[in-house]
């Protein structure tokens, strides 16, 4: 399965994001960044999908990210 | 509540509070003991998604985006938030002649310390005339018209949406005091409102200490207090986006949870049926006292109101009705009500008596202090 994970502002805008996503059939769960927490709230979001059909809803919603990254299902295994 | 204690008070704080607000309060106590957006644990991811939540169902009742609701501490600390940060760069600004001293205080201050220039609109019962005197007040560098939904003194409606149609046309930020309003009558950002402050306490039923600005997200707001916000924690500058840049420091997760619980009850019971109910009994406050002479009752047959009446009796300074009052069980706030430049407006030198009767009063309520105002000893004097 595909993942993508995004570093997100706020948990306000992790939360928006879960639901905007949830709402269109991605699993979506909110983590903890352990690794750094430099620019953002130190909270991604790891969804289900294609980087970019993520980052082009997101973006249609006016929701701010930042790192976009894909994840591997290793990646998650060990989060 | 003390059952020989009726409050009219309700423009001041509503109480009591309804049953599902005490609810929700005692449950963020029991199980909210996390610090939202703070922390990757279960209490504040818990705590996280409640407030998150709570956020959603104020945006959808006030037709905003949920990361643009900011909590506040009350209206006062909203409106302080929203005229120093839009006013930061200078400016002028008109504010209208019923503002309250949470509005008018801010403004003058920046005024007297030569910030912002500052002009004050007349009201008047008809609505085309008080919007004409807010256009013949506007500058080609007005920034900001904060004007109050409703005046806490009178209860006169003022012609917000008109006046946010205004501020669209004129590219001018249209901040909106809505703590009379809020509850009562459907106020919604919708309106073209930029800027909503509103109070969390009063109409929206829940506690004290509790506030709330509301965005449109077209007018940045400079943040006038600095600090944690749980975002972007190893930088030195406050973020820029909504709702941390207004939102330092650790948020009053009961109070939060309160004010949404208040807008399920208002949702629930029906804000036109909470406006009726409050009309019928303003309405019945005024019949019962309409044919005393020694009664001053403060309203226009000309203008529209929420449910606050103000009213003297003839000969008794205010303060000294509001004490008989009490003495009787009777809740009323009477003085200046921290609007000075709606008293001078009024030319009340001396304040009013004011009732403002909630969801909770009866028509039972009504009559027994109208019946107490009608039989005072002043008029067998």
């Amino acid at each position: 399965m595909m993942l993508c994970s995004a570093d997100m502002p706020s948990y306000t805008f992790a939360m928006k994001a879960q639901k905007i996503l949830k709402a269109r059939g991605y699993l979506c769960e909110i983590k903890r960044n352990t690794s750094s927490a430099e620019s953002g709230c130190g909270y991604y979001i790891s969804v289900s999908g294609n980087c970019s059909e993520i980052k082009n809803i997101l973006e249609s919603y006016s929701v701010p990210f930042e790192k976009m990254r894909k994840e591997s299902d290793d990646e998650q295994k060990y989060n | 509540m003390n059952r020989n204690i009726i409050n009219f008070d309700n423009s001041a704080t509503t109480f009591p509070k309804p049953l599902e607000v005490r609810h929700a309060v005692s449950n963020a106590i029991r199980e909210y003991g996390g610090n939202a957006g703070r922390g990757g644990h279960q209490l504040s991811q818990k705590t996280s998604s409640a407030v998150f939540s709570a956020r959603e169902n104020i945006a959808d009742f006030f037709g905003a985006e949920p990361e643009n609701v900011v909590f506040t501490l009350n209206c006062t600390h909203a409106l302080n938030l929203a005229i120093q940060g839009i006013m930061s760069q200078g400016g002028h600004m008109i504010i209208s002649e019923l503002e309250h001293n949470s509005s008018a205080r801010p403004a003058f201050e920046l005024l007297r310390k030569n910030k912002i220039k500052l002009s004050v609109a007349r009201v008047f019962p008809d609505d085309e005339k008080t919007v004409n005197s807010f256009r013949e007040l506007i500058m080609p560098d007005t920034k900001a018209i904060v004007c109050t939904g409703a005046s806490n003194v009178t209860g006169q409606i003022l012609p917000f949406r008109q006046l946010a149609k205004l501020c669209n046309e004129k590219n001018i930020c249209f901040i909106v005091d809505s703590a009379q309003t809020s509850g009562i009558i459907d106020i919604k950002i919708s309106d073209g409102i930029n800027i909503l402050c509103t109070a969390g306490h009063k109409g929206l039923y829940g506690i004290s200490g509790t506030g709330l600005l509301i965005s449109d997200g077209k007018f940045p707001i400079y943040p006038i207090i600095q600090g944690g916000t749980g975002s972007a924690s190893s930088s030195l500058k406050q973020p820029v986006f909504l709702p941390d840049s207004l939102e330092s420091g650790t948020l009053n997760i009961p109070g939060i949870m309160s004010v949404s619980a208040g807008i399920d009850f208002i949702r629930k019971t029906g804000m036109q049926k909470i406006f009726s109910h409050e009309t019928h009994l303003c309405d019945i406050f005024i019949d019962s006292l309409k044919n005393i002479p020694q009664i001053i009752i403060y309203r226009s047959p000309d203008a529209h109101y929420v449910p606050i009446i103000s009213f003297n009796v003839k000969g008794i300074n205010s303060e000294e009705t509001a004490r008989i009052l009490s003495e009787n069980g009777f809740c009323l706030r009477a003085g200046f009500h921290c609007s000075a430049l709606a008293h001078n407006a009024l030319g009340t030198d001396t304040g009013t008596v004011r009732f403002s009767p909630s969801v909770f009063n009866s028509e039972r309520e009504v009559y027994a202090i109208a019946n107490l105002i009608k039989n005072l000893e002043i008029y067998k004097k």
